[in-house]
């Protein structure tokens, strides 16, 4: 490993914490969206495949921590993953403890990392020997994580049933780009539909703006009333063992040590059944908050990295909620990287360990400075000059060339199309990770299909 | 006429319904362009294109687009803790 490479490493790291330092403090942007199609383009981009591990990890763990500053802040929530402390945000917002709470969400997320990865890394060497055999059976374990993300989200039958349909209609459009000549045989676009159920909801609600009815209910009066609280004094310490209480930190702890098991079930579901649970025995609401916002910190970290450590080293199929959605170009991402071909099989141990490392160590100690310090200025700065248009543009835009550059004109639409059905279901309740899961499978489950 | 100056709110936050349309439009130019512009026989030169064109994209948009939000600072009367 020479000097130059480390260097990469060290600058894509540096990139990542900027650019997810600012989406992280815009509200209302989804992790999965902001989180796959950069680091597709990363992948694309030719670069080293140990450097792309070391940004996308810088990537998770920023967004991670910068994600709950708005929440905290000015009780939007950043993303997905940091609604479950909007409640105990905006309790502690109104007792005027918002400083406190942005202290200890901090502290939180820091144990968190800091716990998760060696467990996280431990328990990908012990599944290791197994990955091999579940790698065999990669296209039926595709098929079974459709069914079980199914069976633990919260509308069971409705996600089993959008299974089979949705499969063909990712085949439908291979079949067609296929049989127009528009792409060879041998290519099977995945991408950008990914991309396509990534941008389905939003779709879907710029769609309805075009219908009459459905605009009336969208529309908004006045302009968007966004309140920053003053800047109590929370004292000036960055030493986590002071922020917390013993029991906070305790608690942190072992929340980040538990979420690393169960890693194929989805992060925000175990940031809420973790966090509720080990926080709610006590009394006191204040207390109870706070707590709550420094599990929950942990918890956010854990269970991502763990979801995409794990199947990274271990698997090298994306069989967990995170390595299938944020973190699927890191598996499958044409010409780079296919199943058989990605991360897990291009890295060696010691260059995981060390990307995981770098990217965490460097993303935390400036994400964990900065919004230490400059929380308020940079929420000031992102409310006041970025318009939500902008990002809204940016987005389909990225969309737009991504799907063009995979099979041409006639995809924009293909993946209009897959936005349209995507976002209906998942705005009727079906998971993206139960969509993502029916991507993967759809060959096999459309090959068993026509044999009956 | 009236439409222009609708607003709606998605994705948790209000936007103008005309400088949406501004801006995806604006954007999308940038974007193509920058991509056709791109030696077409290099993959990545013509991905790197795109997302500068992306990129300016979002910079014009930005300075012609003002954010539909009401910034309120609240001065900390509440009780402080250390």
């Amino acid at each position: 490993m020479d000097g130059l490479l480390i260097l990469k490493m060290v600058l894509a790291a540096l990139g990542a914490v900027v650019l997810y330092t600012f989406i992280g403090f815009i509200p209302g942007t989804d992790e999965t969206s902001v989180l796959m199609p950069i680091t597709l383009t990363v992948v694309l981009s030719g670069l080293e495949p140990i450097v792309v591990l070391t940004f996308f990890i810088a990537a998770i763990v920023t967004l991670n921590l910068t994600n709950a500053i708005p929440t905290v802040l000015v009780g939007l929530p950043g993303g997905v993953m940091s609604s479950p402390m909007m409640e105990y945000s905006l309790f502690l917002k109104d007792k005027g403890l918002s400083a406190l709470a942005i202290k200890k969400m901090a502290a939180g997320s820091l144990i968190g990392t800091v716990v998760s990865i060696p467990v996280a890394l431990l328990l990908a060497h012990i599944l290791a020997p197994y990955g091999k055999n579940i790698q065999a059976f990669a296209p039926v374990m595709f098929f079974i994580g459709a069914i079980f993300l199914s069976l633990i989200g919260k509308n069971k039958i409705l996600s089993l049933f959008s299974i089979i349909p949705l499969s063909i209609l990712f085949m439908a459009l291979r079949h067609l780009y296929w049989g127009t000549g528009v792409v060879p045989r041998d290519t099977n676009i995945t991408t950008s539909f990914f991309l396509g159920i990534t941008i389905g909801p939003l779709i879907v609600s710029l769609l309805s703006l075009l219908n009459r009815k459905s605009l009336e209910t969208m529309k908004a009066e006045s302009y968007k009333r966004v309140v920053i609280p003053g800047r109590s004094i929370a004292g000036s310490t960055l030493n986590p063992f002071k922020i917390l209480k013993k029991s906070e930190m305790g608690k942190s702890f072992l929340a980040a040590f538990i979420a690393n098991f169960p890693f194929v079930l989805s992060p925000v579901g175990l940031t809420v059944l973790l966090g509720e649970g080990i926080s709610s025995r006590e009394k006191d609401a204040v207390k109870k908050a706070e707590t709550a916002i420094a599990v929950m910190g942990a918890l956010i970290q854990a269970t991502y990295l763990s979801g995409i450590i794990i199947p990274l080293i271990a698997l090298g199929i994306p069989l967990s909620p995170v390595s299938i959605g944020p973190g699927s170009a890191l598996f499958n991402a044409p010409p780079v990287f296919t199943v058989d071909k990605n991360l897990h099989h291009v890295l060696e141990s010691w260059q995981f360990v060390f990307a995981i490392l770098l990217g965490a160590i460097i993303a935390l100690a400036i994400t964990y400075y900065v919004t230490n310090r400059f929380a308020w200025e940079i929420s000031t700065f992102v409310l006041k000059k970025i318009p939500h248009e902008s990002i809204i543009g940016l987005f389909i835009s990225l969309i737009l060339l991504l799907s063009y550059m995979d099979a041409g004109l006639i995809n924009v639409f293909g993946v209009l199309l897959i936005g349209i059905a995507c976002g209906t279901l998942n705005k009727l309740g079906v998971s993206y990770g139960v969509q993502f899961m029916s991507l993967y499978a759809a060959p096999w489950i459309v090959e068993k299909l026509i044999s009956f | 006429m009236e439409k222009k100056y609708t607003m709606v709110e998605i994705w948790g936050d209000v936007i103008r319904i005309k400088d949406l349309i501004v801006s995806v439009a604006i954007s999308s130019i940038f974007t193509m362009a920058a991509y056709f512009l791109a030696p077409s026989n290099n993959r990545v030169r013509e991905l790197f294109y795109g997302l500068l064109g992306a990129v300016l994209g979002f910079i014009v948009t930005n300075v012609l687009i003002k954010p539909k939000r009401v910034i309120v600072f609240e001065e900390n009367l509440k009780g402080n803790k250390g």
